[in-house]
């Protein structure tokens, strides 16, 4: 059920792409993500990402995470108005209520509230992106250049963590067939109950834990300087994608030092477009994010940019 | 030239008074392919582990005599040098992975021995090719199946091109299809590629002939080394279990010659005057008993069973499936069958998304786990799973207690009758395997279950606690509770079971008496079943064909010519 969530190998385009290069592309995402605030790009990013999604086959998996990710948004815009009163265009001034005080709902609220909603599908987005098309191992690789142990053990703890779900439940319908119900009793008592699960499975972990040090251990680890093991080549669609990426990010340097993808809301909504470099700004922040996506549906329809890239 | 020489091996592990190696002496040729028997506890993991080099070295401990590699003190070479010259695979595959990828497992031992990226390259794209893996070389190493996950392993240690490559109880998590591959494998690496291998095995029935030396342990000791005919025919005259059915049926009946394959003991017997009939094996079929008992209500019923999980994988199709009281079913079937499935909608955890199942008449869909513990006893793969408590007898109250039971003498009962009164004091984790799973039983059987369900019981078990095990659930049977266990192992479930269900892909493909599904069987036929396949479809077991055989001319024939 939950893996769909996950990278699943599926010989896509953007699957095929060098690790380092998905993760400048989801990486520039995030950051774009933080640290614009214009409306247009936030929702342009949205898109961008949506394609990316679209071409590594993800959308049922986008869906699963938008199920959530909207909720949390819609709380996002509604909770803002309610909280913050700046803005001059008041839509609507409620009676004066003990502790909260007067409502007040302003347009500048309520759209400011609507964008940091967007940002949050932003975000979720991009996570879902990244766990579509960067292979978990290739990820922890490209850092064990420099954080060699902390990469490893990070590692083994993404393999360990779905066999220790699967572990708790198994010990959880143990205990289930010998009439312990886990939803009934006070609340120290359902602690307890679900204590003596933790306990079972730590002490299970732990006679484990013995069994794959000895493994490792029989197969030289630590004993020694590692070398790393690359798999992946720089293909020329990685050039592309990655000063697609590069592109997006200096355009968005750019653009931020000119005024440009930074909005204001308060204290009245400014201008979409404040000036003649908005637009190509806009153009070429998503135009270099776009890359990837159009690319692997050029690929997908022809098969001679796929041969020569 | 020995590659291996120990001489007065003795080894305790930290913090025990008994040792797990005494004063072990044996050399082991280069290329030699040494299978190492004998039972829990015997010492058999432990030698491997010292042959490896792990011992003391990993685990630390108290330690006599010496082990050479090649003339050299094992505790002397270089730990990287010792992983290029030495492999070693373990029992349990899901203990032994550490990376999330396939490619990336097989090259982690590589990368600790720091080989440069070409020299990598080249090692894991020869194992994978060499093994049949290449295909998986993107997945996940959760993803893949119990034999594939132990290929996977398997590649994993030959990647850095050892000359020996030890394997502690390889096949015991796979299926019998799956554990043949794996052993016919090791005969063609040690044949082709010249590679020492020790393997230490219980299911000996399917590698007994394959080495070329045969070690028996008992106690931390070597009892007896020699080529497989002739440990056979010891073990036998010792009365010792650990050899293969058919070599044990012909040193029984006095032949001088022991064949040690079913090829073997079939040329054997065409070539005697054998006199059985396939009528009389016929009547044996019929008179068993397969269905509920006539007039007696079912202990459960499973009618049209469909079952998906959530991913959409469909595991039960259409499922028709009943057993009376005190019926022993096994259920067979290759891995992702349906057989745990199954298991698990009897004992409630699962409910059916089309059809229905009840368990003494009632509805499944209508009753929570904790209200069928009562009438259903479930024993999951790993007896771990249930021991938490501090003492045996803790854990054997705490059931009780869930379930609101009286004591009235239960547990000293079933403690006597589990051989574990001795231990009702002892905390459950500090027993021995054999003891953990009898104390998980009966954590599960105190509540009185009509329906007990277990899941590979005979896991890790030698031929002792299996017969043990056997006798037990027998016994259960008989006293009118319904036994339904699942296995891959095919002996057991030929000599204790009664009625035997074959799953394929979520469907029965066929379920009777056991003489009638498993003698028909080519592939999850035990092992006289085979030997005995054409001339007498009646003879299952041990203990039938030795009935036979004593009824026929077979065992005179032998016999005179013994002398």
């Amino acid at each position: 059920m939950l893996q769909k969530f996950f990278y699943q190998e599926k010989g896509l385009f953007l699957q095929s792409l060098h690790p380092a290069v998905s993760v400048t592309f989801t990486a520039v995402l995030l950051v774009q993500t933080v640290i614009f605030t214009h409306p247009l790009y936030l929702a342009g990013i949205l898109v961008v990402t949506f394609l990316a999604i679209w071409e590594a086959g993800g959308l049922a998996a986008w869906e699963g995470y938008m199920k959530v990710a909207l909720w949390m948004a819609a709380l996002v815009t509604a909770i803002n108005p309610l909280v913050n009163h700046s803005g001059n265009t008041v839509l609507w001034e409620g009676p004066d209520l003990p502790l909260s005080g007067r409502p007040i709902f302003t347009v500048e609220a309520i759209s400011y509230g609507a964008a940091m909603g967007v940002r949050l599908l932003d975000m979720v987005s991009v996570f879902c992106l990244f766990n579509l098309i960067v292979h978990p191992d290739c990820f922890f690789s490209l850092f064990s250049t420099f954080a060699r142990k902390s990469a490893l053990a990070v590692s083994l703890a993404t393999r360990l963590l779905p066999v220790m779900f699967a572990a708790m439940q198994n010990i959880r319908e143990a205990q289930q067939l010998r009439g312990v119900d886990f939803s009934k009793g006070t609340l120290r008592e359902r602690a307890a109950k679900n204590a003596s699960l933790i306990n079972i499975l730590l002490v299970s972990s732990l006679e484990d834990s013995l069994q794959l040090a000895e493994a490792m251990h029989a197969r030289a680890f630590g004993s020694g300087p590692r070398s790393r093991y690359r798999r992946d080549v720089f293909r020329p669609r990685d050039g592309i994608c990655l000063a697609g990426s590069i592109f997006s990010l200096g355009a968005t340097i750019f653009g931020l030092a000119r005024g440009v993808g930074s909005y204001t809301y308060f204290p009245e909504l400014s201008s979409l477009f404040n000036s003649g470099a908005s637009l190509p700004a806009l153009a070429a922040v998503l135009g270099g994010l776009a890359l990837p996506a159009l690319l692997s549906w050029g690929c997908n329809h022809c098969h001679y940019l796929k041969w020569k890239t | 030239m020995p590659l291996f020489e120990v001489e007065n091996l003795t080894y305790y592990y930290p913090e025990t008074e008994q040792p797990a190696l005494r004063n072990v002496n044996i050399a082991i040729e280069e290329g030699e392919f040494l299978l190492v028997a004998g039972g829990s506890g015997s010492g058999k993991s432990s030698l491997a582990r010292a042959l490896a080099g792990l011992i003391p070295g990993f685990y630390g401990g108290r330690i006599g005599g010496t082990v050479r590699y090649k003339k050299r003190d094992i505790q002397s070479i270089n730990r990287r040098d010792l992983a290029g010259e030495i492999g070693i695979v373990f029992q349990d595959p899901e203990k032994q992975l550490v990376m999330t990828g396939v490619e990336a497992e097989v090259a982690f031992g590589l990368e600790n021995t720091g080989l440069p990226q070409p020299e990598m390259f080249r090692r894991v794209a020869e194992v994978m090719s060499f093994l049949g893996i290449t295909s998986l070389k993107t997945e996940f190493t959760a993803a893949l199946s119990g034999g594939q996950k132990q290929k996977l392993a398997l590649a994993s240690v030959l990647a850095m091109q050892p000359q020996a490559l030890i394997l502690d109880e390889p096949a015991s998590q796979l299926d019998p299809s799956a554990a043949e591959d794996l052993f016919n494998l090791l005969k063609k690496l040690n044949e082709e590629m010249h590679l020492t291998i020790i393997l230490v095995e219980q299911r000996l029935d399917r590698c007994f002939h394959l080495a070329d030396r045969v070690v028996v342990m008992e106690h931390g000791e070597i009892l007896r080394e020699g080529p497989p005919g002739e440990i056979a025919a010891w073990e036998v005259k010792k009365g010792l279990p650990f050899v293969p059915p058919v070599a044990a049926l012909f040193a029984h009946t006095g032949s001088p010659v022991i064949p040690l394959t079913v090829k073997e003991g079939r040329r054997l017997l065409k070539k005697s005057t054998w006199s059985g009939s396939k009528e009389k094996a016929a009547a044996a079929v019929r008179q068993e008993h397969a269905g509920p008992s006539p007039g007696k209500e079912p202990v459960f019923e499973v009618k049209d069973l469909w079952f998906a999980y959530p991913n959409g994988r469909e595991a039960l199709r259409g499922i028709n499936l009943s057993a009376g009281p005190g019926e022993f079913l096994a259920v067979l079937g290759e891995n992702a069958a349906g057989k745990t499935t199954l298991l698990k909608h009897l004992a409630g955890l699962l409910k059916p998304n089309r059809g229905k199942v009840t368990i003494m008449g009632r509805d499944t869909r209508q009753a929570t786990p904790q209200q069928m513990a009562r009438t259903v006893g479930y024993l999951s793969q790993n007896p771990n799973d249930y021991l938490f408590q501090d003492t045996v007898a803790e854990e054997l109250h705490f059931t009780l207690n869930n379930l609101g039971l009286p004591d009235e003498g239960r547990v000293d009962r079933l403690l006597k009758k589990l051989g574990l009164d001795r231990c009702r004091q002892t905390n459950p984790r500090d027993l021995s395997s054999g003891e953990r799973q009898r104390a998980a039983l009966a954590s599960v059987m105190v509540a009185g279950p009509r329906l007990l369900l277990l899941d590979e019981p005979t896991r890790g078990l030698d031929y002792g606690l299996k017969a043990g095990l056997g006798n037990l659930l027998r016994e259960i049977a008989e006293s009118g509770t319904t036994v339904l266990l699942v296995t891959h192992d095919v002996e057991f479930a030929a000599e204790y079971a009664c009625r035997v269900v074959m799953l394929f892909d979520g469907r029965i493909a066929s379920d009777g008496p056991k003489h009638a599904v498993l003698g028909n069987s080519m592939f999850y036929a035990p092992q006289i079943s085979k030997l005995f396949r054409g001339i007498d479809s009646g003879v299952l077991t041990f203990r039938e064909a030795v009935e036979k055989m004593r009824h026929s001319s077979i065992q005179n024939v032998f016999a005179k010519k013994s002398r």
